[in-house]
């Protein structure tokens, strides 16, 4: 009896809840709407990774909305979490992006974050013929041939994967090159989390910076697990490297990295440095940023991030931003802006076409952002995506730390960016 | 002549570890080896008194290093920035070891009562189940309270090294060496040479036995659980003063390994958990020194199965036959 | 009422095989139909809900076998998401771009679940001494050391990349896709209700019988002569099989096997669904798996959202999703002090735990105690 009774609060409980709450937001003014979808890591460790960037998108939509640029419709956004039990997850972002593309309203999707949700990701979106436009993803194998043809196994001739952020094959001999000619170091020690994307960057800043002639003293890989990286730093300091690579993120480890490895003799002084997985661009005092992370450790750290830093002259993005949410951009904000944009304008030219059924509307966006040719006007520049769905324009921005800023917490400050050549372009 | 012939192999290991890792890597060897040591100590008194693998004993440990860095950081209000001051460094590291342990003592002997002594005649399975439950409520706290990024414990002891042979030693390291040891001692003496700690050897030997001489077994059990919980908040305290960060999952690995310690130097044998600890911590530490860190958890499973397949009873253990 | 009910269940034990089926039947027809109505359908749509059903048919299949190895025989493993890692892997290194091989799905099934099995005596070989707490750690050692070494061994296993382009079943006229979530649901129907089946008919039959044995006194049980390695034994590989099997599936289902989606998470979460559904009872734990599956997917979030629109204070700023392990934990350990058997229990297992003290008279006739 006590069981029926169980199940009877049960059973009630869902339907209470299910008569309250409503799925989505309320759209505003007057008009059908078209929603843009987001999939990104929103909470635990990688909540400042996830939020920027979706805010990003959300102030491009509220702009949008504003000066009424879809004649008829108003636009919307579909916040997914691809983040369980704090860290992303492939399997979360599979279920999401199936949820994305079972919702007719969404054109397309900025995200995901991480490369390996994207593996989990793009044969969804593929066969549901939906865009996705990464703002951060940089695994080659996800646009680069052959590897990334096993992700369209549906429909292997749509291209519906589109990225602004530059590859870890840029990524990666960038960092190299800065650390071998600006930072004038010749022997480095390479750590990496044994993720994905840390192997990536890890292995062609590698390869790299033997080709500018340095010497990698040595190269450990430590899973995310790993609390106690002093012995790698202790075994690593015989060799005595100018400078020390962190070939992943801060949330799989870096961060710690970093503040224990300055302990060990020979690393107290010399440059670290790190992908943009660990040039997080967060202010000390920010949970789970690199600079709060390890403290007083955080001084002669460099980093890139997969991106431009410049934005065009006039561009108001930065103080829109920070009014609208009461900080400052986070380091894929403008970039997640700029994919929205993308998603936008392939919206705006199909609902001018007369499009009306979703599906062709997806097929147009789609269609529209990877047309050879093709040019953008976004926030960050003018930017075309080529035949895998790089972007033709890649540019990496270079970070470093001063501890002084923010109150003596600690803050990034630019250095400079470059613009590279897309190999495949 | 009983005590030399342990020594002589005590410090003919330590030799021999001296020279294999080089003094710098000795350093990270002994200082983990110590945590090891703390936390397995209590895996093994649990599990001495009531046959229960306590679970949730690594996550203990986690919660003292935090609750030691929440004392630094608020109460006392320090800052992130070395202490000179010698006094006033060891007033401060005495109240913050002092009430970590007892407080993680206390929330030792909670969890005890409230999820253990319920279950003590439950069927095997029940407990351990439970252990795996309060595991992940800590680890859930602690994720709620903290967020689970990894927190910066106040770095108030001065990384001052002193040059002894051709090397750097941190005065650091030399202090949770020898907080560690003077703990063990202090255990060993307590175990040995009070009515309390008999109470508790008669208890692990025959509970039936003991009750009827009038051992108030509730009792013994609540004090086993304090003092195993007080030794791995101090070693939470270690923690957070030398690797100066703390997370969430700090105490899922570290327990599972501070448990293989345990087994290896014998379950229910406090000399050969520490002794385990030790042994541990080489492994990690030697892997790390050849390059071959990311296996090193593989490594400590390993030896785990190895020990329980072919010699349960451990390093020092009797022959447990069945039991084991 | 009563009478006719004593006579249905007696009828359901008289022919179990084909109530089992009829069952999954029922429930599987049912289900799809049941997400139409609201509150379900306001939560999302049917395409979602049928996908979800077929995600948590894996998690039923991973429960159903932890149960024959904690629930029958009564073997704490705490590693069981190993079987499940060597299950997908099987199918990826024999269905993938990586390989180059296309071995169809349904052969690949009894592969998955055979190598497995397999992997479940290797494991299981070196605990036969040792006793329940030991063997828990133990256990737990190997579920880390595998996706460990399918991580670290990436020159076989492309590691921390995983195996991508994992294909997915064939059928002359069936098409399985990323699009339509139908295909996948009713072959998972088909795959619970067969493995249920068989998972009835052990449980009746000597082996099933052994392994209570053995669970209850495993002294007692050698001495009346029940082999107790092989008991033991085929209680692993039984129970790694079905893991195997939810491994194949998953893996053609996802798409990709990376070594990230087998940590401890996942052998506690199907703990969790073992221990509240309830230990020993097939159905039981298949409705705990269910229900715990649906909680975490799509009731949690509901209860954000619930919460937030109507901006209960403190209530609203939880966010269930994220502190999900914190109510398994809490719920592990209220069901162990409450109620051990779970929600819903085999007979005799609550028997067990709840009546210490039993007359000798009061012994059933053995019709009522067998295959329960």
């Amino acid at each position: 009896m006590r069981l029926a009774k169980f199940g009877a609060l049960a059973v009630t409980t869902v339907l209470v809840v299910g008569a309250c709450s409503s799925n989505g937001s309320a759209s505003g003014g007057g008009g059908k709407t078209i929603k843009i979808g987001t999939e990104l890591p929103m909470s635990g460790a990688e909540t400042a990774n996830g939020e920027p960037t979706a805010n990003g998108v959300k102030l491009a939509i509220k702009q949008s909305n504003a000066k009424s640029e879809i004649p008829g419709y108003t636009l919307d956004i579909n916040v997914q979490d691809d983040a369980v039990n704090g860290a992303h997850d492939p399997q979360q972002g599979a279920t999401n992006m199936h949820t994305l593309v079972a919702d007719t309203t969404v054109m397309g999707v900025v995200g995901p974050f991480n490369s390996s949700v994207a593996q989990a990701e793009i044969p969804i979106s593929n066969a549901g013929g939906l865009l996705q436009c990464s703002p951060a993803n940089t695994n080659t194998g996800l646009t680069y041939p052959p590897d990334s043809a096993q992700y369209r196994p549906t429909n292997p001739s749509k291209i519906n994967y589109i990225r602004t952020a530059a590859p870890d094959s840029i990524q990666g001999p960038a960092g190299a090159d800065y650390v071998y000619n600006d930072l004038k170091a010749k022997s480095v020690y390479i750590l990496d989390d044994t993720e994905t994307f840390g192997v990536g960057v890890g292995d062609s800043f590698a390869a790299e910076f033997k080709k500018d002639g340095g010497t990698v003293t040595k190269r450990d890989s430590a899973p995310k697990s790993t609390t106690d990286y002093t012995p790698l730093f202790t075994a690593a300091a015989a060799a005595k490297p100018d400078a020390v690579y962190l070939a992943g993120t801060t949330p799989t480890g870096m961060g710690l990295a970093l503040k224990q490895g300055r302990t060990v003799a020979g690393f107290e002084t010399i440059p670290f440095m790190g992908p943009d997985g660990v040039a997080d661009l967060g202010p000390g005092g920010t949970t789970g940023a690199t600079i709060t992370v390890a403290g007083s450790a955080a001084h002669d750290v460099f980093g890139t991030v997969a991106g431009i830093h410049d934005l065009p002259s006039g561009s108001t993005f930065v103080a829109d931003y920070t009014a609208e949410f009461g900080k400052a951009p986070g380091a894929y904000s403008a970039a997640a802006y700029a994919c929205a944009q993308v998603i936008i304008a392939g919206i705006k030219a199909a609902v001018a076409a007369g499009t009306t059924d979703p599906a062709a509307m997806r097929e147009a966006v789609r269609a529209q952002a990877t047309a050879a040719g093709n040019k953008f006007d976004t926030v960050v520049g003018s930017i075309s995506f080529d035949k895998n769905g790089d972007i033709t324009t890649p540019y990496m921005s270079f970070y470093k730390t001063d501890l002084t800023l923010a109150g003596g917490k600690g803050d990034w400050v630019y250095v400079k960016q470059q613009a590279f050549t897309d190999p495949n372009a | 002549m009983r005590v030399l012939r342990p020594a002589v192999v005590v410090v003919a290991a330590l030799v021999f570890a001296f020279v294999v890792l080089g003094i710098q890597q000795f350093q990270n060897f002994l200082t983990l080896g110590a945590i090891y040591a703390l936390v397995a100590l209590g895996y093994t008194m649990v599990y001495g008194i009531i046959e229960l693998i306590n679970f949730a004993h690594g996550d203990v440990f986690m919660v003292s290093a935090f609750l030691s860095m929440w004392i630094i950081s608020v109460p006392l209000g320090l800052a992130d920035k070395a202490i000179d001051d010698p006094l006033e460094l060891i007033v401060v590291l005495a109240i913050v070891v002092f009430v970590t342990m007892v407080v993680m003592g206390m929330i030792g002997v909670v969890i005890e009562r409230f999820a253990y002594r319920p279950l003590r005649h439950a069927p095997r399975l029940a407990p351990l189940i439970t252990a795996i439950g309060v595991s992940f409520i800590l680890q859930n706290i602690i994720q709620a309270i903290f967020s689970t990024s990894p927190i910066g414990v106040p770095q108030i002891f001065p990384r001052t090294k002193l040059d002894i042979l051709g090397g750097s030693i941190g005065v650091l390291n030399i202090f949770m060496v020898v907080v560690a040891l003077v703990l063990m001692v202090a255990l060993q003496l307590f175990v040995s040479r009070t009515r309390l700690g008999r109470a508790m050897r008669s208890t692990a030997q025959d509970r039936e036995a003991a009750e009827l001489m009038g051992v108030d077994i509730n009792q013994t059990i609540a004090i086993t659980f304090f003092i195993a919980a007080a030794l791995a908040g101090s070693a939470g305290v270690i923690q957070g003063l030398y690797f100066g960060s703390i997370q969430y999952n700090l105490g899922f690995f570290a327990g599972l390994k501070a448990f293989t310690a345990a087994v290896l130097g014998g379950i229910g044998n406090t000399t050969g958990a520490a002794i385990g600890g030790f042994v541990i911590a080489f492994i990690e530490v030697f892997a790390a020194q050849i390059g071959l860190a990311r296996w090193s958890e593989v490594a400590v499973f390993t030896v785990l199965i190895l020990v329980l397949v072919f010699r349960p009873s451990g390093i020092l253990g009797q022959a447990l036959g069945e039991r084991a | 009422m009563t009478s006719s009910r004593a006579r249905l269940s007696s009828l359901i034990r008289a022919h179990r095989s084909i109530s089992v089926l009829v069952g999954w039947a029922l429930v599987g027809a049912l289900l799809p139909v049941i997400v139409l109505l609201p509150p379900f359908s306001t939560f999302q749509g049917q395409g979602l809900w049928v996908g979800g059903f077929a995600n948590s048919g894996v998690f039923i299949l991973l429960a159903l076998g932890l149960n024959i190895v904690v629930g029958l025989a009564g073997l704490l493993d705490l590693g069981y998401a190993a079987f499940f890692a060597i299950g997908s892997y099987t199918y990826a290194f024999g269905a993938s771009s990586f390989t180059g091989l296309n071995v169809p799905f349904w052969p690949m099934l009894l592969v998955g679940a055979f190598a497995a099995a397999t992997f479940g005596i290797l494991l299981g070989a070196p605990t036969l001494r040792l006793r329940g707490d030991y063997l828990a750690i133990v256990t737990l050692g190997f579920g880390e050391i595998v996706p460990a070494v399918f991580l670290n061994a990436d020159t076989y296993t492309r590691g921390t990349n995983g195996i991508g382009g994992v294909a997915q079943p064939a059928l002359p006229f069936l098409k399985f896709d990323f699009t339509n979530p139908v295909p996948f649901y009713v072959t998972m129907v088909v795959i619970l209700a067969v493995v249920m089946v068989l998972v009835y008919r052990l449980q009746g039959s000597r082996l099933g019988r052994a392994w209570m044995a053995v669970r209850e006194d495993e002294l007692a049980a050698a001495s009346s002569g029940v082999n107790t390695v092989t008991t033991k034994l085929l209680a692993f590989a039984l129970g790694a099989s079905t893991a195997g099997l939810a491994g194949v599936f998953n893996a053609s289902k996802l798409g990709i096997v990376s070594p990230d989606q087998f940590g401890f998470a996942v052998s506690f979460t199907v703990l969790a669904m073992v221990v509240l559904g309830g230990m020993g009872n097939a159905w039981g734990v298949a409705i705990g798996a269910f229900t715990l599956y649906e909680i975490q997917s799509v009731l949690l979030k509901e209860l954000n959202q619930f919460f937030q629109q109507l901006q209960v204070p403190f209530l609203d700023t939880i966010d269930f999703v994220q502190y999900q392990f914190l109510l398994y934990g809490l719920a592990l350990v209220g069901m162990m002090l409450l109620r051990p058997e779970g929600l819903f229990p085999s007979r005799r297992r609550q028997r067990e735990l709840h009546d210490v003290s039993e007359d000798v008279a009061d012994v059933p006739p053995p019709t009522a105690v067998l295959g329960d």
